[in-house]
C-alpha cells in the first residue's frame, strides 16, 4: 500500500495520503504523514461515520470531497478502512481522483493488500455505535435511523 | 448555518447568499473575493447593516458586490461590526444594488476603464449640440492624451462618476476613446500529440466510436480539439473515463492517459 500512497504523493499539490480503519486507527500512511496522527485519527473515524450515514439515509457512496479554506480533503471508501488524500486548495483534482482510481484497482488486485485490509476487524457498524458519536453526531445519527 | 460557511459564487450568486442569510435571521460577517477584489457585508438579526469594498461602502459597496460572478465567500457567524451605514430590507437592497450594477455594466460597456484616453471626435456631429456645464469643463480638458483616470484626479472627482459624465459624450459621438490594447495572455492549448494519444487510448477501450466520444466531451466542456486549455486535459481524460463502463478498461485507460498527461507537464 505505500507505493500507491507514494503514487499519490508524486502528484503535484497533493501533500499526503493515509489509511485509517473504521475506529480511526491508522492502517498505514505517507512519510512523512501529512498530518498530527490524532488529527488523522479522527478524520478517520468520523469519514468512516460519515460513510455509515450516508448509506444509511440511502445516498451510498464510495468517494468523498471536501473543500476547506485552503485545502482539499479526497475520502475513498475501500469497505473495511478508507483512503485519505491531503490536498492543496488548487489541486488539478481530475488528476487526483484518476490516480485514486488506479491506486485502489491496483490494491484490489493485490493480494497481500487484501489479506491486510481483511485484518481490519473495526466494521463500519461499530463506527456508528453511539458511545462513538458526540452529541450533535449522536442526534443526527438518530434522526437518520428514524426516517430511514 | 454552520460556522464558516464557504463556497463559489458561480454555483451560488451574491443576492441569493444574502437573501438566504437574511432569511434566517443571520447575524455575523460575509467575506467575498474576486480576483484581486475583497469585500465584507455585516448582518444583524437578518439584516444588512454595512458593506465595504475597496473605497466603496454601504449601499455602493453592495452594487458593486452584487456584480461579482466568480469567487468565493465565506460567512463566518457573530463577527460583528459597529458601523451602521445601510438601512434597507435585504429585497430592496438587492433590487436597488442588481440595478445599480447593471447601469454600471452599461457604462462599462461604453467605456471599459479608466486607462481610455478620450479624445475630441473631428466629425462634426449631427445637429446642434447642447452641453452641460459639467460637460464643457470635461471637453475643456481632454487633450488626447490624459487617461480617465488622469481627468478625474484632475478634476479631483470619482473615476467611476467621470465615466458615466463621458457615456453621452462618447454616444453622442462627440468624443472617441481609444482603448489601450490589452497583452492577449497566450492560451496554451492542449498538443495535438495529446489527442493522437488520447484517441489511440480511447479506441482500445472503446473501439471506433473513439473520435465521437471525444468530440462529445470536448462538447460537453465547451472546447474544440484546438481551443481546449492545456490545464483542461485532465477533465478531459476524466469525463472520457466516466464513459467507460467496463471497471478495467477504464483503470487501464486512466493509467494510459495519467503518463501521458504527467509527460506533457514534465
Amino acid at each position: 500500500m505505500e507505493d500507491g500512497l507514494r503514487e499519490l504523493g508524486r502528484l503535484a499539490g497533493v501533500g499526503g495520503a493515509f489509511v485509517c480503519d473504521n475506529a480511526g486507527a491508522v492502517i498505514v500512511s505517507s512519510t512523512p504523514p501529512v498530518l498530527a496522527t490524532g488529527t488523522m485519527n479522527t478524520i478517520g473515524r468520523e469519514v468512516a461515520q460519515t460513510f455509515a450515514a450516508a448509506e444509511r439515509a440511502g445516498w451510498e457512496s464510495t468517494r468523498a470531497e471536501f473543500a476547506y479554506d485552503t485545502w482539499r480533503l479526497v475520502a475513498e471508501d475501500l469497505g473495511p478502512t478508507v483512503l485519505f488524500v491531503v490536498c492543496e486548495e488548487d489541486v488539478e483534482m481530475p488528476l487526483v481522483r484518476m490516480t485514486i482510481d488506479v491506486v485502489t484497482a491496483a490494491w484490489r488486485k493485490d493480494s497481500g493488500v487484501r489479506k491486510q485490509l481483511a485484518r481490519q476487524r473495526a466494521t463500519r457498524s461499530a463506527a456508528t455505535a453511539t458511545a462513538n458519536f458526540d452529541d450533535v453526531s449522536r442526534q443526527l445519527w438518530r434522526l437518520i435511523e428514524s426516517v430511514t | 448555518m454552520p460556522e464558516g460557511l464557504t463556497g463559489s459564487l458561480t454555483q451560488l450568486p451574491v443576492a441569493d447568499i444574502l437573501t438566504m442569510l437574511c432569511a434566517g435571521g443571520q447575524s455575523g460577517r460575509l467575506e467575498l473575493a474576486e480576483g484581486s477584489e475583497h469585500g465584507e457585508v455585516f448582518l444583524r438579526g437578518g439584516m444588512v447593516v454595512h458593506a465595504i469594498t475597496g473605497a466603496r461602502s454601504g449601499e455602493a459597496a453592495i452594487g458593486e458586490i452584487l456584480r461579482w460572478k466568480s469567487g468565493v465567500f465565506r460567512f463566518q457567524p457573530q463577527v460583528m461590526t459597529t458601523s451602521v451605514t445601510i438601512d434597507k430590507p435585504v429585497e430592496r437592497l438587492v433590487a436597488d444594488g442588481l440595478r445599480e450594477a447593471s447601469a454600471r455594466d452599461a457604462v462599462l460597456r461604453v467605456i471599459p476603464s479608466g486607462d481610455a484616453v478620450p479624445r475630441l471626435s473631428v466629425e462634426a456631429p449631427d445637429g446642434p449640440v447642447t452641453l452641460h456645464p459639467h460637460e464643457w469643463q470635461i471637453l475643456a480638458r481632454i487633450d488626447g492624451r490624459a487617461t480617465v483616470a488622469e481627468l478625474a484626479a484632475a478634476m479631483r472627482c470619482d473615476e467611476f462618476a467621470l465615466m458615466e459624465m463621458l457615456v453621452p459624450l462618447a454616444i453622442s459621438g462627440l468624443i472617441r476613446l481609444d482603448v489601450p490594447a490589452r497583452l492577449a495572455t497566450a492560451r496554451i492549448t492542449a498538443p495535438a500529440a495529446f489527442f493522437q494519444s488520447l484517441t489511440t487510448a480511447v479506441a482500445a477501450a472503446m473501439g471506433p466510436l473513439a473520435e465521437i466520444i471525444i468530440d462529445d466531451c470536448l462538447d460537453s466542456l465547451g472546447a474544440t480539439r484546438e481551443t481546449l486549455a492545456r490545464q483542461a486535459a485532465s477533465t478531459l481524460v476524466e469525463r472520457i473515463a466516466g464513459e467507460i463502463r467496463d471497471s478495467e478498461q477504464r483503470v487501464r485507460f486512466q493509467q494510459t492517459m495519467l503518463q501521458v498527461l504527467r509527460s506533457q507537464a514534465a
